[in-house]
């Protein structure tokens, strides 16, 4: 189209052009008769518009051409835009393509996601379940390994009591062969229990027969005793006999001693009151020694006090002597003493009076000073008031003076007039006038005589009080000049000791301080003290019964911790016993693990097996002993068992209970006949042989 | 009977003294714990009910203790009384309640009764008593088994009966000490207190 546009373009270029060119044909062919003035400057206009046209024509040419190539470019332009565009449709539905498949992809997403979610819940919850079979799992795991561990246990008790039993059952066949031994035994204490009562009657018999020997022993005996206990007292006689002969011989001697001891006794007696009577002096005279004795030491001591007398008396007569006073008996000393006592007695009211004299004083002088002030105050204002006066009276002097100037001067105009004047209607004003100036006259007059008088009062008051103050402070002076008089009388004598005073003050104030403080400090520890059960060994003591809760509490702990003690001592041992032992302890422990059903059961059966083996016991004794009673009643020999597989045949005939002949032994089958070996046997079979000895042994019997 | 009309005398202030003891001792057993409460039955006195023991070795030395106090206090030679709390485990000593009496050494058995109510005493004695069981409050609880003591500080110089022997004063190794109320006969007077061990928590 646009190239199509671009023909029409150019065709219609083409002809505008041609037109032109044409055109200006015509105008030039217009412009020929119209103008005629030269053909060349038509021609050269005509050029020129030629050229223009050209010109104009190159210019529209280019202008075409550009036109055309803009509209290529445009077309072009479109082009690439609608290529654009198909681009972009085609590039927006593949966006949209793409957009619906990640909306596709994202939905796949999330519901894998989804899946993933429940597949992991179900995976942790089969974690959970797997955890909790786990567990389970171990449970029954130690469950079944308590259970093995218990039954491992019981499997030991099982072997533990299978070995008990084996050991009971072989206890029970020893103590079965045991009891077979026992029998045998029986059987051959009894033999030598016959043997034995043989023994015994002979022996009693022979008993007797001492007995009897015995008996005539003791007579005999005894009367040995009685003889012998005869010969001993008769020696014994014979021994005091003798005594009494030789006691006989020292009578006479003894009689001699009582008679010389009986004069010793009286001489003794005399002397006794002799001594009680000496003794009694010696008393008193020990008693009148001490007296003495404590009269010299008295004596002594008032000698001494009676030179101290002497002495203190020489001093007190020479008192009278240094002190220059008449005195030669104490009564002028004590006089005298008085006298002093008055005089002192007097000086201190005299310093009484004095101080109170001097208080006094004072006091008035502190009373007097303000008024002493009051009056210098008064007196200034005096003078100040005279003073005033004084100007006063000066200008009063001075106004006077104006005025007698003044009245002079009046008096003269007055004068004057009244010269120049004979007689005047003013006289009577004059003359009152004259009147009024005298009046005031007067009363000026008067008040300066009053004035006169104030100020003459004024200043008598003045010098008054002037007078006072002269006489005031002349006191004052010899107040203070008693004053320090007094004191310096004074001072030289107590200043010191006020001094010294007051430091002994301050000290002891101090002092007084800190023993307070002490004092409170020991009253605050002795009162905690006090609290907390301290007490002064010194005046007390601290007492309980014997027997109280807390020592008796203590005793039973004591006691129960020793009873722990030994239990645990016990217990100690119990456990080592078993542990060592395996099980039973024969001693006072018992077993501490509790005995299980087997264990009692093993016991009963074991009691049982005991039970049924004394029983068995007894049968068997009763069964064998009628056994061999009743093979000796049928075979006619006794069958004993002296040593293993030896036996002994006892016949029935014999005639002596220890007539045993025959020993048998069964292993070789020899028959012993008195220890010598019989091999006669009739047809070497025994059984015959024993016969044929029993019916020898019943026809000797019987014959005899 | 002295005490009922005419005023105090001393032998009357003794028993008073030596019966508020007794049930001072059982009310301090009783509260903090050294018997157990089923062994203790209420007796009313002083209007106001109290703990007594029934334990019969108790009843027994309590008796005993007293009627010996009694004679002490009317020849006025005791100073104190002291009821002290040991634990069995440790030995310690954990409580101390001391009675101090103080006694007028101007009465005798001739001198005038005194004039003072009985029932001011017993007031007195009341007061004292309900303190007592007050200061249950404060003291350290006695976990471990406890045993008691009777301890008795008398003149130097007076005769030890035979059942009786000299001991320590068995104090407190850091104590802690409340004064508590008082009260007076006119002729005794009794001040108490309590020292318990300090306990170190906190």
């Amino acid at each position: 189209m646009d190239d199509m546009e671009d023909d029409t373009t150019i065709f219609s270029t083409l002809k505008s052009f041609k037109s032109l060119i044409s055109c200006p044909d015509r105008s030039l062919l217009e412009t020929e008769p119209g103008f005629g003035r030269s053909g060349l400057q038509n021609l050269y206009t005509k050029r020129v518009e030629l050229e223009e046209a050209a010109e104009r024509v190159r210019s529209h040419t280019s202008l075409l051409q550009l036109t055309q190539e803009k509209q290529q470019m445009e077309l072009s332009h479109k082009r690439a835009r609608i290529e654009l565009e198909k681009e972009a449709n085609s590039s927006s539905r593949d966006l949209q393509r793409e957009i619906d498949r990640n909306r596709e992809l994202l939905l796949q997403i999330r519901r894998l996601e989804e899946r993933e979610e429940k597949a992991n819940q179900a995976l942790n919850e089969q974690m959970e379940n797997n955890k909790a079979l786990k567990r389970n799992f171990e449970e029954l795991h130690k469950k079944a390994n308590e259970k093995d561990s218990k039954l491992a246990e019981a499997d030991q008790m099982i072997s533990e009591l299978k070995d008990e039993t084996r050991r009971l059952n072989q206890q029970i066949q020893i103590q079965e062969s045991k009891f077979s031994t026992q029998n045998l035994e029986i059987q051959a204490l009894q033999e030598q229990l016959d043997v034995q009562r043989k023994k015994f009657q002979d022996v009693s018999q022979r008993y007797q027969n001492l007995q009897t020997s015995h008996s005539t022993s003791t007579e005999s005996e005894l009367k040995m005793k009685e003889l012998e206990r005869r010969l001993a007292l008769q020696e014994q006689d014979s021994v005091i006999v003798k005594n009494m002969k030789s006691e006989v011989a020292r009578l006479p001697e003894l009689e001699r001693e009582i008679k010389r001891l009986r004069e010793e006794n009286t001489f003794l007696r005399e002397t006794k009151e002799n001594n009680s009577l000496l003794r009694e002096e010696t008393e008193g005279l020990r008693r009148k020694l001490e007296r003495m004795e404590r009269v010299m030491e008295e004596k002594l001591k008032v000698e001494l006090e009676k030179e101290k007398l002497e002495h203190e008396l020489q001093a007190w007569e020479n008192i009278g002597q240094s002190t220059g006073l008449n005195i030669r008996k104490p009564e002028d000393l004590s006089r005298e003493v008085i006298q002093i006592q008055q005089r002192e007695l007097n000086l201190k009211q005299q310093n009484y009076t004095l101080n109170s004299s001097i208080r006094s004083v004072e006091k008035a002088r502190t009373e007097l000073m303000p008024e002493i002030a009051q009056l210098r105050a008064k007196a200034q204002e005096e003078q100040k008031k005279r003073e005033n006066q004084d100007s006063l009276v000066r200008r009063l002097q001075k106004r006077v003076l104006l005025l007698t100037k003044e009245r002079d001067g009046m008096r003269a105009i007055l004068e004057s007039y009244d010269s120049e004047l004979a007689t005047s209607e003013y006289s009577p004003q004059l003359m009152l006038r004259v009147k009024e100036a005298e009046d005031m006259l007067q009363k000026v007059q008067t008040h300066n005589t009053e004035m006169e008088t104030q100020l003459s009062k004024a200043q008598e008051e003045a010098g008054s009080f002037k007078l006072q103050a002269q006489m005031v402070t002349t006191e004052l002076e010899a107040l203070k000049e008693q004053q320090v008089s007094n004191a310096e009388k004074n001072t030289l004598a107590t200043a010191e000791e006020v001094s010294s005073l007051r430091q002994k003050i301050e000290e002891l104030e101090s002092e007084r301080q800190q023993l307070e403080e002490q004092n409170n400090i020991l009253e605050m520890r002795l009162e905690r003290h006090n609290l907390q059960g301290g007490y002064d060994p010194v005046t007390t003591k601290v007492i309980h019964l014997q027997m109280n809760p807390t020592s008796i509490a203590k005793q039973q702990r004591t006691e129960e911790v020793e009873q722990l003690r030994v239990e645990c001592q016990r217990l100690r041992d119990r456990l080592r016993k078993i542990e060592a032992g395996g099980g039973m302890t024969t001693d006072d422990t018992t077993l501490i693990i509790p005995p299980s059903q087997e264990i009692l059961d093993l016991r009963k059966q074991m009691e049982s097996a005991e039970l049924k083996n004394q029983r068995l016991k007894e049968v068997f004794q009763k069964k064998i002993q009628e056994f061999r009673t009743a093979c000796y009643v049928l075979t006619g020999y006794q069958i004993d068992i002296t040593v293993e597989n030896q036996y002994r045949l006892t016949s029935v005939y014999a005639e002596h209970m220890e007539d045993s002949l025959l020993y048998a032994s069964l292993t070789d089958f020899s028959l012993t006949v008195l220890g010598t070996d019989l091999h006669l046997f009739h047809q070497k079979s025994i059984p015959v042989f024993l016969s044929a000895v029993t019916i020898e042994l019943f026809s000797r019997q019987t014959v005899t | 009977m002295s005490k009922t009309l005419k005023g105090i005398t001393l032998k009357g202030s003794a028993e008073l003294v030596a019966e508020f003891f007794s049930f001072g001792i059982n009310s301090i057993l009783y509260q903090r714990g050294i018997y157990p409460a089923e062994t203790f039955t209420r007796v009313t006195q002083y209007d106001m009910s109290l703990h007594l023991t029934t334990d019969a070795k108790l009843k027994n030395y309590l008796t005993n203790v007293v009627s010996q106090l009694k004679e002490w206090l009317f020849d006025c030679t005791v100073q104190k009384l002291v009821v002290v709390i040991t634990c069995l485990e440790t030995n310690e000593v954990l409580e101390r309640w001391q009675f101090d009496i103080e006694c007028d050494k101007t009465a005798n058995e001739s001198s005038a009764p005194r004039e003072k109510s009985i029932k001011a005493i017993q007031e007195e004695i009341r007061s004292v008593i309900r303190q007592i069981t007050a200061t249950v409050t404060f003291l350290p609880l006695l976990e471990t088994a406890c045993a008691f003591d009777l301890l008795i500080y008398t003149d130097k110089d007076l005769e030890v009966p035979e059942q009786w022997e000299e001991s320590g004063p068995q104090l407190i190794d850091q104590s802690e000490e409340v004064r508590l109320r008082s009260f007076t006969t006119s002729i005794h007077k009794v001040n108490s207190m309590v020292a318990y061990k300090r306990t170190n928590s906190i």
